[in-house]
């Protein structure tokens, strides 16, 4: 692609075949041609009935050239340590000890546990547990005995990543417990240790980090309303594939803002808002930890000898 | 019930109940809701003004909307660092607007402003640290909220006021039999905290039974009512994953069966898209049709005020097809509004 913004002056619609285009030449671009051409489409606007509405946002959304326009310009905000905190530098340095002191220093660990008595009610109750292999219990005993080796390979277990995060187990612990904190604590310790990738669903928090992690860094929501694709979420049945199909005219008919400037569902956010907002997670730690799942990814897929994109499709699909 | 000491069942019940102010709201909006059943959201602000209450949300570019990042949270890509800043942002957007009560629509917000409340309440070390990084980054200021109410917790302490409005009552049209109505409250509204944050705790789930009742219907306490929908965050838009919800949800509907329910009521915006949408897969699994319509209370408050059921209350985004519940209760409607009529000649799958 000779010149990247050939199809995309600013009022005009670029086209549909502009997007297989994009995607087909993302390694001849440089990360400032990646960045500038993101911006000037999704900032590309028509304006009709007095209501102002960005066609390009649609298809920016989860693609390849979204995945790594953020790769780029997350690596640049973390080397220009704008913003970079004490919380970075605590999680930064988190990596190199133990389990057992992150048990003992890492704030939800600390308040998700004092003593468990193992009497199992959490177990009873957990959603999870009725349908997988887990149990909140052994992992509550297993924090309690301190092993480091044993939550080693817990961490990197399928089973660290069952629990639904429903907390049915937080509110029926005589001891005040919060098992499901607990595990949200050490899903965390997994990933900044690499240990995430040793399982199957583990290695599914590269999706995450993208869908998520994409819809925040560029639309401030972790949900953009045109993720659940009918071909993905079949189970939804066929009235679910009408309404997605229409879903934009329904929107517009109840009073939302589908990729519209306004305050509800499906609103484009503003360009100031969502800069506030990225200097937030960098001080947070969200970019931080984004890198590392990042980085432990690419290594994978290096040795799977696989692109990033068939990685992605991969933990998107397997299990 | 005359047997019981009613002073006594008085004073047991504060425990379970938690103290909402009646004016000076700031509303924030869900991206699960707002995703799924958008409707259920632009709603809100009539019901606000129809009680003519003091309001707001956030309009501006600069103080624009932003999720709550719990989904991001709980599905583990959120330090919690990183969420108690952006929720402390909100919170600073609320107070610079003059309102002191925060109502988000969706209960995994909810959830996740009642554990930063809590933790920036024990931690004073946590707190300063996350007042001096709000300021350093985006040069903005907070208070740690007094009040946080779910947008269900206000229409159940209007629930009366909002009746007056009605056209209709939750009862069936023909015989007026009250309606049948099972609730499904939402783990993060009635579990994480549930003496202090939530009406009725874990145990006696009230906020929507509350206006089930003062609505005309009547409640049934079925043995998975308290049950978790499976939504699970990783374990429901992660799609191999799928399969761990489906099962809660079969076995939440499997539960509530025998009792006849003509109404699934929900509470929270995940629940809601699945008790919703996997009886789809219920049926396409097992064969079994269940198609027990599911609304959620903001919906149900527009259908009894009489609001349209297409143009204002957006049924065509459910699943279960809505217009067998509207017919029960005699509601009005134009069946040619359908978008599933106009695009596939039928609303009924």
């Amino acid at each position: 692609m000779k010149d990247p913004y050939q199809f995309c002056n600013r009022d005009e619609n670029p086209g549909e075949k502009i997007w297989d285009d994009i995607n087909r030449h993302l390694e001849e671009l440089s990360s400032n041609e990646i960045i500038a051409l993101y911006y000037r489409l999704r900032d590309a606007c028509t304006i009709a009935g007095g209501e102002v509405y960005y066609p390009n946002i649609r298809h920016l959304h989860a693609t390849p050239f979204e995945r790594e326009k953020d790769r780029r310009e997350q690596r640049r905000w973390i080397q220009d340590k704008k913003c970079l905190s004490d919380v970075v530098e605590w999680y930064r340095e988190a990596r190199d000890k133990s389990c057992i002191w992150w048990l003992e220093n890492h704030i939800i660990a600390k308040h998700s546990f004092s003593s468990c008595m193992s009497c199992g009610a959490c177990t009873a109750l957990c959603p999870a547990a009725e349908f997988y292999d887990f149990s909140p219990r052994e992992m509550m005993t297993l924090v309690q005995e301190k092993n480091e080796e044993d939550i080693i390979e817990f961490l990197k277990s399928e089973k660290l990543w069952y629990c639904h995060q429903c907390g049915s187990c937080k509110t029926k612990c005589p001891r005040q417990n919060s098992p499901f904190g607990m595990i949200s604590s050490l899903r965390q310790l997994s990933q900044l240790k690499g240990y995430h990738i040793e399982s199957l669903r583990g290695r599914q928090q590269y999706f995450a980090r993208h869908l998520w992690g994409g819809n925040l860094w560029n639309r401030a929501c972790t949900l953009y309303f045109r993720n659940p694709l009918p071909d993905i979420h079949q189970d939804f049945g066929p009235r679910f594939a009408t309404y997605f199909h229409h879903k934009e005219e329904f929107m517009k008919r109840i009073g939302a803002h589908p990729d519209m400037d306004g305050p509800y569902s499906g609103r484009k956010v503003a360009p100031a808002t969502l800069d506030e907002l990225r200097r937030l997670w960098l001080a947070g730690g969200a970019l931080f930890l984004w890198s590392l799942i990042e980085e432990a990814a690419q290594k994978q897929a290096q040795d799977m000898n696989v692109s990033i994109d068939e990685y992605h499709l991969k933990v998107k699909t397997e299990g | 019930m005359v047997n019981y000491n009613q002073e006594g069942r008085q004073k047991l019940w504060g425990k379970y109940s938690k103290d909402i102010p009646g004016d000076h709201y700031f509303l924030t909006f869900s991206c699960i809701l707002g995703s799924f059943y958008p409707a259920s959201e632009t709603m809100v602000p009539g019901i606000y003004d129809l009680l003519d209450v003091n309001w707001k949300t956030q309009y501006e570019s600069k103080s624009g909307w932003s999720c709550c990042t719990a989904i991001g949270y709980h599905g583990d890509i959120m330090p919690i660092e990183a969420t108690l800043l952006t929720v402390a942002r909100l919170w600073s957007i609320a107070q610079d607007a003059g309102m002191k009560v925060i109502t988000p629509t969706c209960v995994t917000s909810f959830g996740t402003y009642c554990e930063c409340k809590e933790l920036l309440e024990q931690e004073p070390d946590l707190r300063k640290k996350i007042k001096r990084l709000l300021k350093e980054t985006c040069d903005r200021e907070f208070e740690i909220p007094e009040y946080l109410a779910h947008v269900s917790d206000i229409y159940y302490h209007h629930r009366e006021k909002i009746k007056k409005h009605f056209q209709y009552g939750l009862t069936e049209a023909k015989t007026g039999r009250p309606l049948q109505v099972v609730d499904h409250i939402g783990c993060h509204y009635s579990k994480l905290f549930a003496d202090k944050y939530s009406l009725g705790g874990s145990e006696y789930c009230e906020v929507l039974s509350g206006m089930v009742r003062a609505w005309g219907g009547e409640n049934i306490d079925y043995p998975e009512r308290r049950h978790c929908c499976g939504m699970g965050f990783r374990q429901c838009m992660i799609p191999p994953n799928r399969g761990a919800t489906l099962s809660n949800v079969y076995k939440k509907i499997k539960s509530m069966v025998p009792f006849n329910p003509d109404l699934i009521l929900t509470n929270c915006p995940g629940c809601q898209v699945f008790m919703d949408k996997e009886q789809w897969a219920i049926y396409e699994v097992t064969g079994e049709k269940y198609f027990i319509p599911v609304l959620t209370y903001q919906e149900l408050a527009g259908l009894l005020l009489g609001w349209d059921p297409y143009d204002v209350v957006g049924i065509d985004a459910h699943t279960v097809p809505v217009e067998p519940f509207l017919d029960k209760i005699g509601i009005v409607y134009d069946r040619k509004k359908s978008m599933h009529v106009e695009k596939t000649g039928s609303c009924d799958e």
